[in-house]
């Protein structure tokens, strides 16, 4: 099991340097730091000059993959891609449009994100279980009836419609907690909550679904039959049979998102002005400014591998077969 | 065995099942006494295991109950099964009677150890917790014969084999002392030698417990093994009831009797099987008259409008059939034998062999540790050298597992071999690749056993039939082509333009063997051609591969764990065990006088069953 | 006149097309058609389908593309406008002409915002230069409006009942198994609400205009036609590769397979929302960079809309290969494909006749099912600025506008609820009609 967890782990480097090669190519082939420049600067008033001072202060006024001018190794070291590419393996990211450390403004830019993913997703999967189950539990009744077209419906309702709303109804007509920013300490609750539950409400109907069709799919198979052949009640067969091993395809769509928790969430953020990474990348995406771009689709790779790696260990948690092989 | 002066454990009266407008199960009636086995017998689609879910009260939820009453006499009191409340009935179910199911594989919990899946039931029936309770399931598993029991507890089930499965779901139904044990098709998937030894651990707890027995079962051989009472069903109906020994001794419906003759066995070797034409009637049929009418032999016109009732024969038997009908006495009497098909003349043995297979190996390799380098080979096939004559069939048999389906797939270089040679009509064929092998596959062909997988269901017959004679560049005369063989494998013309999915698995594997024959093969590799279909359909097709045999003078390496076949079809037989083959001669002398332990413990599971399995 | 062909009017008239072979090819197959059949009997589906038909029938409208002539000057050659005109637009010119100055209610005779009046004596409410401008006192508005949208449902359930007629007395007839009273009741629904939007519709903007006073309504229609493309376009632009990457894997299995497997994993660890920032980041540079490859603001528009398509397809077509993948190695193993091995039949004519067909169920599910997901991430990205251009009209970009003015005292309420209705509208048909294909075509899917 050690060897398959390790070679799993090793598996993602060369994923990490495809991401790598990907987006150098993106960002430095497709379009030249020129074309950057020229972009940033507006294209009106743009003169040559303008765009070398540019270049030079980021730092892309080197070449590409090959410096010919330099010597011995900084041959292939002084180069964009040794510099901006490669440097993010040690997690450098140079700096952003503003002149702030990139990897600094991350670190501190990761709790607000984290205080509002966590609980969205802990909450978010224990509702949608706990929904689905319920459906499941009263399956082939008008309340499952009831409770699909509900999932349906909640699912046809864009996310932007349940922040708008959520954030008019519960802090303009009702008042209850501020509508957006972000307090210190305990004060942070008040501020958290409304983004919390439209959160979990959003992706409620979705989940629940989902889950709900795993949920069939497991207590149509044979060995549950022979748990009420045991003379098990429906409950003890829903909790102790299907649920456990309904849990495996569930996990592999839950687990792999633990890791990019850590990037908040996009939409939510900027509606609620919490300074989290999420706002951060909006941010940096309006004001173009692609140093944080490239640095925000490296950590979401990173993340996101780390999360594949979390799927197969908790696999061998959850089913013997695996652990046992 | 307990005489039938016992009261019954379970009375069944009326019980009919509804699915839709169908009636899987309609008005069946039948008794259970404590320490006998009533076996309920009949081809798939005939409502036995409809039958004993709804007994259970587990029916799918399509089915519904629509009639009739099963009572639970335990202890002296009654217990109206189909009345009771729910929870009520959780207490019947793994407690008073016990089941257990065909395929162990599925039927387990993959993610729960084998000993929390008994213990769940002795807590619940048996109120046992913690180290009691372990100790009983170790007990349990002991006396189902299980090895280790002790480390068997903490095991899950995929870390045991289909037999041991077998006998933890046998431990886990009598965790709760059950009275009455359901055993829905509880050797089918399980290997000959094994089947043996399940059964006959069946028998010895039944003994010891006293348990009724309800079973389950297709195979005339675990009736003539376990049974103390037999039921055969047809079509969601009772159609006839007897004591075994009764039963075996003059099966008295034409459909009991008709499944008796379908039995491939040595005995009628040279001779036509007796088939039953068409097939079971779909389950939405609505029936008028007798339900077996359209496929009788011996029907007439009465039978197909007036529905036969009952009608008690001597010894307890009792059959539904105006034949018994004592106020028609003139009716043609069942002495006269059914008629039996002719005599086939002895295929003679050709001067040199079309196949010769020395030394073959196929060995696939295993991956582990980091870099998944090779560290190892599993040997499916270890060696397997033998011959075959054209016009002859040689029986490749062995258990699942042993290598005999990879052989025949590296004979037709579907699987490289690893080493060996395969000379087909002289000519090497490991040495070929890509098109130097194209001429060869005219020549070898294969039947598949899957009927249901064997056809691309998104292709006309036709196209499927044409396939080979494109692929092999044959291209006059395809539709004429098409339609002689379609007629050759006892189809019709212009079924050519119609889908798989109209035909039904007897009627496939017949277009199966229709597109193998499209490129004039000499040898055919037949791969379990029969092992997915019901008695009276394989009969159909063992029939059709020898009249071709006959005909067209094909050689046959029919490949199958079916002793009953391999000794009606073959003239040489193979055994093979663990990827190699351990006898091999003419099939007199090998199902005669058997040298090897396997080929002996294979024939005596197997030949216990005397008059064959399906 | 000039038509104008753009690439996504192009590859919509294919798609179009394609479905229309679809249907001819599958009336062919009894498998596809019994498939079919049980869509054709869900009621669910019919009415989903029905509704999404009007839907499509909008889009197809506004995909019809022309450049109008300018008033010809004597001795000048022919000249066109540069702005790009939709048979849609052609259909609504009141609408996309008669702008009022800012806000104004559905409905409304008066604009929302009070302005200093002409003559000086303090500020009102003035009237609006199209709503309702044919009433001469405002008092009036409540009875006109009744008066118009009870002409608008007679005329739709004139309609309605025609429609009845022939199904009842022709189509019921020959297809039994067709849920015909779900077609009716969506028709129902959709003809009355279209004959009382029509009806209103010369006479007032009936969803009231927005900030700049654009009509709402026609806003709305136009939004249909961004949203029908993304769901559609993005799913078919990666189709072939990936059914082609998909199989290959699967089949040949080895490097091949590695390979591939290789390629759509990085593709998959970049997080969706950032592979697609930056790429249209990068698009967007490329399109400022050769303003000279667009000759109007629409084909500008239209290269943004395409390449967001061909972006979210490269995001999301790693699930459709994975899919196809998983089912070809089940495949594989298949008798009918060992069959088709023991002749010699090559791995490509195994795969195009074996495997492709007996895989095109999931290639139909993911597509109905992938359509909503696909609308409502249009939303949120254009939100967000990384999705269509501004200048296109779409769901997100109407949002985008919008998404302030619930704060604003007093409330405006109608581009948001505007936007809402026809997204959700839209989306639940797809998601109800994606739920009874799937249940049609998968088995395994069936969910009760």
């Amino acid at each position: 099991m050690l060897t398959y967890l390790i070679r799993r782990f090793l598996y993602a480097i060369p994923i990490l340097i495809g991401v790598n090669l990907i987006t150098f190519a993106l960002f430095f082939i497709v379009n030249t730091p020129d074309d950057m420049a020229r972009m940033q600067l507006g294209a009106k008033r743009v003169t040559p000059e303008a765009i070398e001072k540019w270049k030079a202060e980021r730092g892309y006024d080197k070449p590409l993959l090959w410096n010919a001018a330099a010597a011995g190794t900084a041959k292939a070291t002084d180069t964009i891609f040794f510099d901006k590419s490669l440097s993010m393996f040690a997690f450098e990211f140079g700096r952003s449009e503003d002149g702030r450390d990139i990897m600094t403004e991350i670190r501190t830019r990761m709790g607000p994100s984290l205080a509002i993913a966590i609980p969205v997703f802990i909450l978010g999967l224990w509702a949608a279980i706990t929904f689905a189950l319920l459906l499941v539990f009263f399956r082939g009744t008008y309340l499952d009836l009831g409770g699909v077209v509900l999932c349906v419906a909640m699912m046809s309702i864009s996310s932007l419609f349940y922040i708008i709303g959520g954030q008019w109804l519960i802090s303009k007509v009702w008042n209850l907690v501020p509508i957006s920013g972000l307090g210190a300490g305990l004060d942070a609750t008040r501020f958290l909550i409304l983004p919390v539950i439209i959160s979990v409400i959003g992706g409620l109907g979705g989940a629940a679904r989902w889950y709900r069709t795993i949920f069939i799919e497991e207590s149509n198979r044979d060995y549950v039959r022979t748990a009420r052949a045991k003379g098990l009640s429906e409950l003890a067969v829903l909790f102790r049979h299907v649920l456990k091993n309904a849990m495996i395809p569930i996990l592999t769509g839950v687990v792999v998102v633990i890791p990019s928790l850590f990037l908040g969430s996009l939409l939510i953020e900027s509606f609620f002005s919490i300074p989290g990474l999420g706002s951060y990348t909006i941010d940096a995406i309006n004001a173009q400014d692609f140093a944080v771009v490239r640095a925000m689709v490296f950590i979401g790779s990173v993340l996101y591998i780390v999360g594949l790696w979390l799927t197969d260990i908790s696999y061998t948690l959850v089913d013997p077969r695996i652990r046992l092989n | 065995m307990t005489g039938s002066a016992a009261s019954p454990l379970l009375k069944v009266n009326g019980l009919t099942v509804q699915i839709g407008n169908g009636r899987p199960v309609d008005q069946v009636s039948f008794e259970i006494r404590p320490g006998e086995t009533l076996a309920l017998l009949g081809e798939s689609g005939c409502g036995k295991s409809m039958t004993a879910l709804a007994v259970m009260r587990l029916l799918p939820p399509a089915a519904r109950l629509s009639g009739g009453t099963v009572d639970y006499l335990s202890a002296g009191n009654a217990r109206p099964l189909l009345s009771l409340t729910e929870a009520e009935m959780r207490s019947v179910r793994g407690g008073g009677i016990g089941m257990i199911f065909q395929e162990p594989s599925t039927s387990l919990n993959p993610v729960m150890s084998i000993g929390r899946q008994i213990e769940e039931v002795l807590l619940l029936h048996r109120g046992l917790q913690g180290d009691a309770a372990r100790r009983r399931a170790r007990e349990l598993l002991e006396s189902v014969g299980l090895p280790e029991a002790e480390r068997r507890l903490d095991e899950y089930p995929f870390q045991l084999s289909g037999g041991m499965k077998q006998r933890a779901m046998i431990a886990m139904a009598l965790a709760g002392d059950p009275e009455l044990l359901i055993a829905d098709e509880p050797t089918t998937a399980l290997d000959v030698t094994i089947q043996a030894q399940v059964l006959e651990l069946l028998k010895t707890l039944q003994r010891e417990r006293n348990m009724g027995m309800l079973l389950i079962t297709h195979d005339l051989g675990v009736v003539e093994r376990m049974a103390d009472h037999v039921g055969v069903m047809y079509a969601g109906q009772l159609i006839e009831v007897a004591p075994r020994e009764q039963f075996f001794a003059n099966p008295a419906h034409p459909y009991s009797r008709k499944l008796f003759a379908a039995l491939p066995e040595r005995a009628r070797h040279g001779q036509r099987l007796s088939t039953i034409p068409g097939r079971v009637p779909p389950l939405d049929t609505q029936h008028v008259g007798c339900r077996f009418a359209p496929r009788c032999s011996v029907a007439f016109p009465d039978c197909s409008t007036l529905e036969p009732g009952w009608h008690a024969q001597a010894g307890g038997q009792e059959v539904r059939c105006h034949l018994f009908d004592p106020a028609r006495p003139c009716m043609p009497t069942l002495n006269t034998p059914l008629p039996t098909e002719p005599q086939q003349t002895a295929p003679a043995v050709a001067a040199s062999p079309l196949l010769q297979v020395q030394d073959l190996k196929v060995h696939f390799p295993i991956r582990k540790g980091l870099l998944q380098r090779t560290v190892g080979h599993v040997s499916a096939v270890d060696g397997v050298s033998f011959e075959l004559q054209a016009g002859r069939t040689l029986a490749l048999v062995g258990e699942s597992g042993c290598g005999k389906t990879t052989v025949g797939k590296a004979i037709l270089q579907l699987i490289a071999p690893t080493a060996g040679s395969v000379r087909l009509g002289g000519v090497e064929l490991t040495a070929l690749s890509g098109a130097a092998l194209q001429p060869l596959r005219a020549q070898a062909q294969m039947v598949f056993q899957d009927p249901f997988a064997s056809l691309n269901p998104r292709l006309r017959i036709g196209t499927i039939i044409a396939e080979g004679m494109h692929a092999l560049g044959q291209r006059a005369h395809v539709a004429e082509r098409i339609a002689e063989l379609l007629e050759q494998v006892g189809l019709r013309a212009d079924m050519a333009t119609r889908y798989p999915h109209e035909f039904s698995g007897g009627q496939r594997q017949r277009i199966a063997i229709a597109r193998a024959l499209a490129v004039n093969p000499k040898l055919i590799i037949c791969d379990e051609p029969t092992s997915a279909l019901d008695v009276s359909v394989q009969a159909q097709i063992i029939n059709l591969l020898l009249e071709l045999q006959d005909k067209l003078g094909l050689a046959y390496l029919f490949i199958t764990h079916n002793m009953a076949v391999v000794d009606y079809i073959a003239d040489d037989v193979a055994v093979m065990y663990k990827g190699r083959i351990v006898e091999i001669g003419s099939a007199d002398a090998v199902l005669g006088k058997p040298q090897h332990d396997y080929t002996q413990s294979l024939l005596s599971a197997a030949f216990t069953r005397m008059r064959g399995a399906a | 006149m000039m038509p104008v062909l753009l690439w996504s009017d192009a590859l919509f008239f294919l798609l179009l097309a394609i479905c229309l072979g679809g249907i001819v090819w599958a009336r062919r197959s009894p498998q596809l058609a019994a498939s079919w059949r049980m869509v054709g009997g869900s009621r669910a589906g019919v009415a989903a389908a029905t509704v999404l038909l009007f839907f499509v029938a909008i889009a197809l409208l506004d995909s019809m593309h022309y450049r109008e002539r300018l008033p010809q000057q004597p001795g000048e050659s022919v000249q066109y406008s540069v702005e790009v005109l939709s048979a849609l637009d052609a259909l609504m010119k009141t609408q996309r002409t008669q702008t009022e100055k800012t806000y104004s209610a559905p409905l409304a005779t008066h604009l929302y915002a009070k302005e200093s009046r002409a003559d000086g004596q303090g500020r009102d409410f003035p009237r609006l230069k199209f709503g309702g401008k044919h009433l001469e006192d405002a008092e009036d508005r409540g009875a006109d409006v009744v008066q118009h949208a009870l002409i608008g449902l007679a005329a739709g359930l004139a309609l309605w009942a025609g429609l009845y007629a022939v199904i009842r007395r022709w189509l019921r007839p020959r297809a039994q198994w067709f849920a015909w009273d779900a077609l009716l009741w969506a028709m129902a629904a959709m003809l009355l609400t279209g004959g009382v939007l029509i009806a209103l519709m010369p006479h007032y903007h009936v969803l009231g205009t927005d900030k700049v006073g654009q009509d709402v309504l026609y806003l709305t229609l136009k939004s249909i036609r961004t949203a029908l493309l993304i769901g559609t376009l993005t799913t078919l632009s990666m189709l072939p590769a990936a059914l082609f990457l998909g199989i290959l894997a699967g089949y040949k299995g080895g490097w091949v397979d590695d390979l591939i497997q290789y390629l759509y994993t990085v593709l998959n660890s970049i997080p969706g929302v950032l592979l697609i920032a930056a790429s249209i980041l990068m698009m967007q540079v490329v399109i400022d960079t050769h303003p000279e490859w667009f000759s109007t603001a629409a084909e500008r528009a239209d290269a943004r809309l395409l390449s967001l398509c061909i972006i979210m397809g490269v995001t999301s077509w790693t699930g459709l290969c994975r899919l196809l993948r998983a089912e070809t190695l089940k495949l594989r193993e298949l008798e009918f494909v060992q069959a088709a091995q023991a002749f010699g039949v090559s791995s490509w004519a195994i795969m195009a006749r074996h495997i492709l067909p007996n895989v095109m169920h999931i290639v139909m599910i993911s597509v109905v099912m992938d359509f909503s997901g696909l609308v409502l991430a249009e939303a949120v990205l254009s939100y967000v600025g990384i999705g269509v251009d501004p200048t296109t009209i779409s769901f997100g970009t109407m949002i985008n506008m919008a998404r302030m003015e619930l704060a604003r005292e007093p409330m405006v309420w109608w581009s948001l609820i505007a936007a809402f209705c026809f997204m959700f509208v839209l989306v639940l048909a797809a998601n109800l009609f994606a739920d009874a294909v799937r249940d049609a075509f998968d088995p395994r899917g069936r969910t009760s």
